[in-house]
């Protein structure tokens, strides 16, 4: 690979696309990579909305709904959407001018890993991007099982997977409700299940049915008390009532309160959690939220989660068949660091299958608008890029499923969708800025190989300019990176 | 000049490199259509087909237990939960299978395995399998055509036999000519030149009308309805596929999934209404096409502490078309008695889906065992219900 093929690489594969003329400034491009890792954890640009005011919108919520007030709720939850979109707009802006692209890429990875999604049910919504600057940017570049631990106490993540509401079939709130009111409380799996499946171990971790149901018992308990159906004073008499001796209510979660509605956030409720011992593969754990974070990290530092995790990020940045030895050399890297993702991901760079000619990989949606935006010279993101995201089923933090988004072409370049991209470039294309219109500069963005035929149509002064540009980001080579 | 015309002339002016594949819409020798609709994320199977005659019913439920009113009978055993009422009208015109304690082979209670396992129609998830329908595509000889009528390429279609998708969403008008000469550049693209070719085959099909589709409304129903007209719109013409593949997702109810009228019972009845109306959109082509309705897994049989299920084992599918032999109710029902669930938790899986699926595919096609079998190339041991379809 010559230098500038290099260079593109280095800006489309492992950032979010090339400007124009941008290869040609790069210098070293493995050094403008590692260089971005040095930097403290990635921000995002412009005023995101202050955490205060999304709990207050998710307070009027929760007050509109107890209230039965249809129209009220309905009020409110479009008020909570409106933080949604703004801190999308935000993160598109970011993605569209940021001079760390690699690091940001970096984010969306793991923020995928890590998803929540706003289409599960209204209260994610406004908390999605507080989810993403508080669990996800700071630590990107630094452990993994901190990031993971953060996003187990944070409420995007609990409401998400249900857990909030997951309640120990033992513990004094369910031996209360049951004595007192003849109702069952229990617990939820579906977060300690998606937790092993999707978030450490993989699929093939190792790890049974009992497996999930024990890790649910050890998450019970961690919970955002201000969404529960009962108020302070209760949960405190429960844990009074219910569990005798078995101490206060409620430990402080960090920097949140506990159950006090005008204190919103995480809490670890020991009125909700199953008392006993649990057995999680090979581990022994107690009661409390002490023991749930030791099984956590036990979790982060299996080896079965390293070769996960290994082999996603090499499917995203390598290859979509990645080799053996390659997602081992990640692995060893994430085993050896003990999860210092930093250090992957320079190791990532340093792979020679990421630098081969012959191996491309398929942009996703959100890479490939951001791309484009990036390639046209915008400074921000245009008003309709988060409902163009939509149709390309691509919406932020929306996946269909915990599992996140999909990579690769496989997922992403049937028919269909090539024809939504030829249809957008074209209708991208006509709102470009007129006095920018030269597209044939955007051939230094592209690799291509010797005989493409698309530098003779962007040369082809007989087709309209507008149309030459959508040709260049509407034809197959842009869709690569 | 129209767009294949301008194709070879560019071919001709000296890029003759770029040959042009002969895909089309070809006639096929029968005349079967088959739709497969997944319904992503696990259907609680007790919800949409409740054995209200179970004596253990109310009690295993708990808290989701229906009351008699809020059902639809179908065989004084079986009822059609809440939402599901407009199925009845096929009920009633025997033009409907309801499945109970059907299961894939594999036990997962994972979406990705299972949803892979159902897909691929194998014994055990693959990375890499292809999907049935494409490799009963192959079966069928070489005209026949599929197409996902969804965003993005399901599983369950992917393969070597040429497939294409479709969803009801357009992002602006372009041109001919670009087009023409976007297809110039994708021809140059090993692995995208055949899809880009199938998109601009779809895109012909769907026509004007198709192109206005994407803005109607934006309701559950409204987007059933939206994607099942489309789908009708390409089976039904004469030269259109054989096989679609459709999918709906956002069936994992963990949480308050409620009763009669919640929000389950609310998304059953888009679906069902959707369902209802289809046999008129097919028109005349209706009496050769069978609509098959599955999904990954059942659900527990317990409420869980959230007013919800967790992800489970044995669950319902339905099949709907004129060749069912006659609406009955297919279940070897294991009961819900304490001591008969799947592991203490799930409805017992009593019949494979791919036994199902061959006895469809049999009655569709008229495929032969021999050749349902290749479709499902390791479920030797798994008898086919061939005696569901006439």
């Amino acid at each position: 690979m010559n230098p500038q093929t290099r260079a593109v690489r280095a800006l489309n594969r492992f950032g979010l696309g090339a400007r124009a003329g941008e290869a040609s400034t790069l210098g070293d491009p493995k050094g403008w990579l590692l260089d971005q890792l040095e930097d403290p954890p990635p921000s995002v640009v412009g005023d995101v909305p202050d955490e205060d005011e999304v709990w207050v919108r998710i307070g009027a919520f929760r007050e509109r709904q107890r209230a039965r007030d249809r129209e009220g709720a309905q009020e409110a939850g479009r008020r909570m959407r409106e933080l949604y979109r703004r801190e999308a707009r935000l993160l598109l802006d970011t993605r569209v001018t940021t001079e760390r692209p690699f690091v940001e890429r970096l984010v969306a990875f793991w923020s995928n890993h890590l998803c929540i999604s706003v289409g599960a049910t209204a209260v994610v919504a406004p908390l999605a991007g507080l989810y993403e600057r508080q669990a996800v940017r700071p630590h990107v570049l630094g452990r993994f099982e901190e990031m993971v631990l953060a996003s187990v106490r944070h409420p995007a993540m609990l409401v998400y997977l249900d857990n909030f509401r997951s309640i120990g079939p033992d513990s004094a709130a369910a031996r209360l409700v049951r004595q007192n009111r003849n109702r069952e409380l229990g617990l939820n799996e579906n977060y300690a299940r998606e937790l092993l499946e999707l978030h450490t171990l993989g699929l093939d971790g190792g790890y049974g049915q009992g497996d999930v149901e024990e890790l649910a018992r050890l998450l019970t308990g961690w919970t955002v008390p201000s969404l529960l159906p009962w108020r302070r004073a209760q949960l405190e008499r429960m844990g009074r009532d219910g569990s005798g001796a078995r101490g206060p209510g409620s430990q402080r979660g960090p920097g949140r309160g506990d159950g006090d509605e005008s204190e919103p956030g995480f809490a670890f409720l020991s009125v909700l959690h199953d008392p006993g011992e649990k057995a999680v593969l090979a581990g022994r754990y107690g009661e409390g939220q002490a023991e749930g974070e030791r099984a956590i990290r036990d979790l982060c530092r299996h080896p079965a989660t390293a070769d996960f995790v290994a082999g996603k990020l090499a499917r995203h940045f390598l290859s979509e068949e990645p080799a053996a030895r390659d997602v081992e050399a990640l692995a060893s890297v994430f085993r050896a660091t003990g999860g210092d993702l930093s250090a992957v991901a320079a190791r990532l760079v340093e792979l020679e299958t990421a630098w081969d000619p012959d191996t491309r990989l398929f942009r996703t949606p959100q890479d490939w608008l951001v791309a484009v935006l990036r390639a046209v010279r915008h400074d921000e993101a245009p008003d309709r890029a988060t409902g163009v995201l939509r149709q390309l089923r691509h919406t932020v933090w929306a996946p269909d499923a915990p599992r996140g988004y999909p990579d690769g072409a496989r997922s992403w370049a049937d028919p269909d969708s090539l024809m939504n991209r030829a249809e957008l470039a074209r209708s991208l294309a006509g709102q470009a800025p007129r006095d920018d219109l030269r597209p044939e500069r955007l051939l230094s963005v592209l690799e291509l190989s010797g005989d493409d035929p698309l530098p003779a149509l962007v040369h082809d002064e007989t087709i309209g300019a507008r149309e030459r540009l959508a040709l260049v980001l509407g034809g197959p080579a842009f869709q690569w990176r | 000049m129209d767009r294949r015309g301008f194709v070879r002339g560019m071919c001709l002016g000296g890029l003759a490199t770029f040959a042009l594949p002969a895909v089309r819409f070809a006639q096929v020798p029968g005349d079967g259509r088959l739709v497969f609709l997944l319904l992503r994320g696990g259907v609680d199977g007790l919800a949409a087909l409740v054995p209200a005659h179970d004596p253990a019913y109310a009690r295993a439920r708990r808290g989701l237990a229906l009351p008699d009113e809020a059902l639809t009978d179908l065989d004084g055993r079986f009822a059609l939960g809440p939402g599901l009422e407009p199925l009845a009208q096929l009920w009633n015109r025997d033009e409907l299978l309801a499945v109970h304690a059907l299961a894939i082979p594999y036990r997962s209670r994972s979406h990705f395995d299972s949803q892979a396992v159902l897909e691929t129609g194998l014994d055990v998830p693959s990375g890499a399998a292809d999907g049935w329908l494409n490799r009963l595509l192959g079966v069928m000889g070489g005209e026949a055509r599929g197409v996902a009528v969804a965003a993005g390429m399901p599983r369950s279609l992917t393969g070597p036999a040429s497939v294409s998708t479709w969803s009801p969403t357009r992002l602006g008008s372009v041109g001919g000519a670009y087009l023409d000469r976007l297809a110039l550049l994708y021809r140059r693209d090993r692995e995208l030149h055949d899809r880009f070719e199938a998109a601009l085959q779809m895109k012909e099909l769907a026509g004007d009308e198709g192109d206005a589709m994407g803005s109607r409304g934006t309701g559950l129903a409204a987007r059933y309805a939206a994607v099942m007209d489309a789908t009708a719109r390409f089976l039904a013409q004469s030269d259109g596929p054989n096989v679609a593949a459709v999918e709906f997702s956002g069936w994992d109810t963990h949480a308050a999934q409620g009763g009669a009228d919640g929000p389950l019972a609310r998304r059953l009845g888009g679906l069902a209404q959707a369902l209802a109306d289809f046999p008129e959109r097919m028109g005349d082509r209706w009496r050769d096409t069978t609509v098959v309705v599955m999904t990954e897994f059942g659900r527990t049989v317990a409420v869980n502490g959230s007013g919800g299920t967790d992800h489970g084992t044995g669950g319902a599918a339905f099949v709907l078309g004129p060749r069912v032999r006659r609406s009955m109710v297919v279940a070897d029902w294991p009961g819900l008695a304490d001591g008969e669930l799947f592991e203490g938790r799930d409805v017992r899986p009593t019949l494979d889906t791919r036994a199902l699926l061959k006895g469809v595919l049999a009655g569709t096609f008229d495929l032969t065992a021999g050749q349902a079998d290749r479709v499902f190339p390791e479920s030797g041991g798994v008898q086919g219900r061939y005696d569901l379809m006439i």
